[in-house]
């Protein structure tokens, strides 16, 4: 079925560049033996292009238009597009430059990144599975404050400061990161401070996290930092019945909005 | 010998700050081991301050700003409010007991609020004991 | 409007991760990770996320330089390079082939170092040739050589995925070697166990079950005491000492001699903790042992490799999957550079220039005479041009005037030459020195391979044009060489450089861009095109033959602590830094975390010495002095200070001691005493 999809996608990525609406298409291909970022243009050979593994290529996608590109075609999966909704509302991306294929992950993918929403809200190929849940949030939803403080103090001695995290993160878009401000973050540590290299990162990312898993597949050492994030966006979800990536919703905690009703007392 | 707590206010200038200048004045009794940073409105109160603070050994953490409606900045402490209640959580997924961090307001008038408000969060944090989070790895 | 993303290998260090580069018009912008390599496994270290940004710095070399009146003038290709052809030549003409030295460069390609060699030994006709490994792996290559036969890493990086113990010492893995010492980490947490044995207590303290200090300069004496315990336990493994080892009789009686008690009069290692750790190690299944520089960098170098190889022989742990030693090679390349022959002594492939086979091998693919006297190895280089025995030198991608001990005696070899060229991308402390600068291009604008540490050989693929009229190596060396009236150097293109690599070096027999090409992880020896290349070395059989055991002796460093000079110096680098600095100063996300130098200073010495942190010394040592910040921090111990070797402001290797391991030549840069004197505030 799988191989079925992948000409199926195929396909359509040769009749959208035929068809010269968009300057190339964004995907993934196989070259050299290995699976990487390709922007396809009119005349590439499209037998190359490979859905898997996943890379989030919305970070890519400003990269690509930055060549001068006036509008690109991405195939891209849920996380795709979520980063791509908070790219167009933060202006990173114009969303008109983009036209956006999406396929539904596998249960396999969706297991992997242990997915919450492993689906696009517009599917083109694939078939919707449930999100999953990661067995890791009970655990640390059980540990007492003191336990859990140990735990996170011990996953993040393992941390080498590589800010792999940062930058393979599609919504870490900051030119000036906080995270590189020595009156935060002591400089030149590993590891680096705890909590407040890993504190502040998270607190970022409580707005905009859309739960693509790239900044755990970039670190080295196995954190589970989207754990903490996904436990964030909970939060959002909660307090401001906000969720990142969802396509109409500001992002709460840097805007007031003119009917927002907030009660007196904290 | 018993544990003093170290405490970190951020006070807004035209209120909580005003407050503890006139609570100052009044003489009322209050706690001494409080240090007040002046900030132009609680809205400047990045959450990284309050974890700088905990990081490097601080063990109790306020956030004071004028009441809702009553920001000079109009809507700063709209976004003080919202912000807080993610750090707290944040706080509380990373191990760090969220009641060594504190948001609340006082009027530029209501220095016995504000001596009141101090000594309950001072005897709070007495009683959750000094620092554990700060420190590098040895 | 281009957008491309292209595959190479990062050129900091000997992990070999691969990234592709990202190429918006022409501008190299970023990099990401493979999600497909094996080492990488998309992830890198701070250095590979930030490896694209000195490509397409300002201040790249960009022209010719000629120096006229002790002033630098831009100069066309062509005129640059007759006179450097001319300079050679006469040198050559008048003082005989031996009377020039080259040195190769661990960053550049393996095809570079093949074509650089092949100039040096062919063209111009002297073993003069070296390069950086002189300083950090000779007493591997030749302590392992002659323990097994071959000098490299017998394992692979992911078979540390299956160690049960992983013995490291002399290596700050975490920080030296990111994406090795990551894995290390991870298998831990699958339930192998980590033996740290290091003077200092490095990152990788936080993840060892057992942490063990010493004294640096007295390995041999802690390795020879674990091996007294085991011995003493009967945890050896007696079935593979007798079937597939010699020389265990004579060895055994020296260790004898080296009881706990003893060793830890000597090394500082209690006792009790020593014997835990001879028996963790002893009855793992699977266990390796990683070491770098802290055991190679000694007098005692290749003492202290064969000591590491006489435990993994008593232990039964060489020949199979995930145990082994395993040497971590620092640069990018250095394991290339060696596999070229960029070595005074051997052909590429560790093909001896004493064997009479080997020398006619060569003279007749090369078609040209050879001398079958090796060469001289980089201090002896140095020491010669201060003698004026060596007169010209064409150096390429190195830096000696801050990687080398006793920088003022570097200096003063390379301003006693006659003509020195230097061929490099940035202006460095060594080109200022040069009579001609050429202008070379960086792993992002040429075609080539680099050889990670585990003998993995990679592809490095070109993104851009060279920047400004700088130029591939590879391609300055040919037109050196045709100059010199070189003949063999007609190559179109590197792969063609690898496929006469490919038929005199056995141990790439079977490499070819092809194959890497088409995805291929090729490991050496690769013997032939149908060879899938080879995960751990010595499975069934030592290349020698028979494993040797080497009774060693416990030997003091070349220089001891004294009343003038009473703390040990010991060098080495920080993650965020890499070597003299050349391309991560310029990188300011690299810069910005580590932007000055310091000395390490354990509080107990620094409380003697009334010194707090950041205040600043002055370091002497019998060869200079320096002034530094202090970084007081219990990671050295007491009476130790630590110095990273990067900054030219407060160059570490001012001070470091010359003296060589008598076998392999390498400098004894872990080890010198110095004195430190704060300085008035
Ligand atoms: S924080 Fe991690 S999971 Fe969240 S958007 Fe960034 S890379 Fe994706
Ligand atoms: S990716 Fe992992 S190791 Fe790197 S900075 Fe982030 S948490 Fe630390
Ligand atoms: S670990 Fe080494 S090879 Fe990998 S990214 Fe870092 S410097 Fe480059
Ligand atoms: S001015 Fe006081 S909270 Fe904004």
């Amino acid at each position: 079925m799988l191989v079925l999809m992948l000409e199926d996608i195929r396909k359509l990525v040769k009749r959208t560049l035929d068809g010269g609406k968009v300057d190339g298409v964004l995907a993934l291909w196989r070259e050299n033996g290995r699976v990487g970022p390709h922007l396809f243009v009119k005349g590439d050979d499209v037998s190359t292009l490979e859905i898997d593994p996943k890379y989030n290529l919305a970070a890519v996608a400003i990269l690509a238009l930055a060549s001068g590109a006036k509008k690109i075609a991405l195939i891209g999966r849920g996380c795709d597009e979520r980063a791509l909704v908070e790219l167009f509302k933060r202006y990173q991306i114009d969303e008109d430059a983009i036209e956006f294929i999406g396929m539904a992950c596998s249960a396999e993918q969706a297991q992997a990144c242990e997915c919450d929403i492993p689906y696009p809200t517009k599917i083109q190929f694939g078939e919707k599975v449930d999100g999953v849940v990661p067995n890791e949030l009970k655990n640390v939803d059980d540990m007492s404050l003191d336990e859990r403080f140990a735990y996170w103090r011990d996953v993040f001695a393992k941390c080498i400061k590589c800010y792999g995290c940062k930058n393979a993160c599609p919504v870490c878009v900051c030119q000036d990161c906080v995270l590189e401000d020595p009156m935060w973050v002591k400089k030149g540590e590993i590891p680096p401070e705890f909590p407040m290299f890993h504190l502040i990162r998270a607190y970022h990312m409580a707005d905009r996290c859309v739960q693509c898993h790239e900044c755990e597949e970039a670190c080295p050492m196995d954190i589970p930092l989207t754990l903490l994030y996904r436990q964030l966006r909970q939060d959002m979800k909660d307090l401001f019945d906000y969720l990142p990536g969802a396509s109409d919703a500001k992002p709460p905690l840097t805007t007031v909005l003119e009917d927002e009703k907030l009660e007196e007392g904290a | 010998m018993t544990f003093e707590p170290n405490i970190l206010a951020f006070c807004c200038n035209w209120c909580s700050y005003a407050a503890a200048d006139l609570a100052g004045i009044g003489r009322m009794d209050q706690p001494t081991n409080i240090k007040i940073v002046r900030v132009m409105c609680s809205g400047r109160v990045k959450p990284e301050f309050v974890i700088k603070a905990l990081s490097d050994g601080v063990d109790g953490v306020l956030i004071l700003g004028c009441h809702i409606g009553d920001c000079h900045y109009v809507t700063g402490n709209h976004r003080t409010m919202k912000r807080f209640q993610v750090l707290e959580r944040l706080l509380e997924h990373i191990g760090i007991d969220p009641r060594r961090i504190r948001l609340d307001w006082a009027s530029a008038a209501e220095a016995e609020p504000f001596s009141n408000m101090i000594r309950e969060f001072t005897e709070q944090i007495r009683e959750l004991g000094p620092n554990p989070y700060a420190g590098s790895y040895a | 409007m281009s957008y491309e993303s292209v595959l190479t290998t990062c050129p900091y260090c000997g992990c070999g991760c691969q990234f592709y580069l990202q190429v918006v018009n022409g501008n190299i912008v970023g990099v990401v990770p493979d999600k497909t390599h094996p080492i990488a496994e998309g992830a890198l270290c701070i250095k590979g996320w930030n490896a694209h940004v000195f490509v397409q710095r300002e201040d790249r070399l960009h022209k010719p330089l000629i120096k006229e009146n002790g002033e630098f003038r831009e100069a066309e290709w062509d005129e640059a390079l007759d006179l450097v052809a001319e300079k050679l030549g006469e040198i050559k003409e008048k003082h005989g082939p031996d009377a020039l030295a080259t040195l190769c460069s661990a960053k550049c390609t393996n095809e570079e170092n093949y074509l650089l060699q092949k100039l040096t030994r062919a063209t111009i006709g002297t073993n003069n040739v070296d390069h950086c490994a002189r300083l950090c792996h000779a007493s591997t290559v030749t302590g392992l050589a002659h323990a097994f036969g071959s000098g490299a890493m017998t394992n692979s990086v992911p078979e540390i995925d299956d160690s049960d113990v992983i013995l490291i010492t002399g290596s700050n893995t975490i920080e030296q070697h990111p994406l090795i010492g990551s894995r290390m980490v991870k298998a831990r947490e699958r339930g192998a166990k980590i033996i740290l044995i290091d003077p200092r207590r490095v990152p990788m303290r936080l993840f060892s079950d057992l942490y063990l200090q010493f004294i640096p300069g007295t390995d041999v004496a802690w390795l020879n005491g674990m091996m007294h315990v085991i011995l003493k336990e009967k945890l050896h493994d007696k079935k593979y000492i007798k079937e597939r080892t010699e020389g265990f009789e004579a060895f055994e009686k020296v260790v004898k001699k080296y009881d706990p008690k003893t060793v830890e009069k000597i090394c500082g290692i209690p006792a009790n903790l020593l014997e835990e750790a001879a028996r963790m190690f002893a009855k793992a299944e699977r266990g390796s042992i990683f070491y770098s520089m802290g055991i190679t960098q000694h007098i005692t170098g290749t003492d202290n490799v064969k000591s590491v190889a006489n435990l993994a022989m008593l232990t039964g742990n060489v020949g199979k999957r995930a145990a082994g030693v395993n040497p971590l090679r620092g640069q990018n390349n250095v394991q290339g550079a060696c596999d070229m022959g960029a070595l005074p002594n051997v052909y590429p492939g560790y093909q001896a220039v004493a064997n009479e086979d080997a020398a006619k091998k060569f003279e007749k693919a090369w078609g040209t005479k050879l001398s079958r006297e090796p060469g001289l190895t980089i201090v002896e280089i140095s020491n010669a041009a201060r003698k004026g025995d060596v007169k010209g030198m064409y150096i390429v991608g190195e830096n000696p005037m801050i990687s080398d001990p006793d920088i003022e005696h570097v200096r003063q070899g390379l301003e006693a030459l006659d003509f020195l060229v230097v061929q490099d991308i940035f202006m460095t402390e060594t080109a200022a020195l040069a009579d001609v600068v050429l202008p070379a291009s960086s792993y992002a604008e040429k075609e080539g391979t680099f050889t990670a540490t585990d003998r993995r050989v990679q592809r490095v693929r070109k993104a851009i044009e060279p920047v400004g009229e700088s130029r591939e190596d590879w391609k300055i060396v040919i037109d050196i060489a045709k100059r010199l009236g070189g003949k063999g150097c007609d190559f179109e293109s590197p792969a063609e450089i690898m496929d006469e690599l490919a038929s005199l070096a056995p141990i790439y027999g079977g490499v070819s861009f092809d194959r890497l090409d088409a995805g291929e992880d090729l490991l050496w020896p690769v013997k032939e095109p149908g060879h899938a290349g080879t995960e751990f070395l010595h499975e069934g059989q030592f290349t020698r033959g028979k494993g040797v055991f080497s009774p060693i002796e416990f030997r003091e460093a070349d220089e001891l602590p004294d009343k003038e000079y009473p703390y040990i110096l010991t060098t080495g680098r920080l993650m965020f830094q890499y070597h003299t600095g050349t391309m991560t100063r310029r990188t300011p996300a690299l810069e910005s975390e580590s932007p000055n130098p310091f000395v390490e200073v354990n509080p107990e010495d620094a409380k003697e010495l009334g010194i707090k942190n950041g205040d600043w010394l002055e370091v002497s040592s019998r060869r200079g002095s320096i002034k530094i910040q202090s970084r007081v921090a219990n990671i050295v111990g007491k009476g130790v200070v630590f110095i990273p070797f990067h900054y030219a402001e407060a160059a570490a290797n001012v001070l470091t001691n010359p003296a060589l391991d008598p076998d392999s030549k390498i400098p004894e840069l872990k080890v010198c005493a110095v004195a430190m004197k704060p300085l008035p505030k």
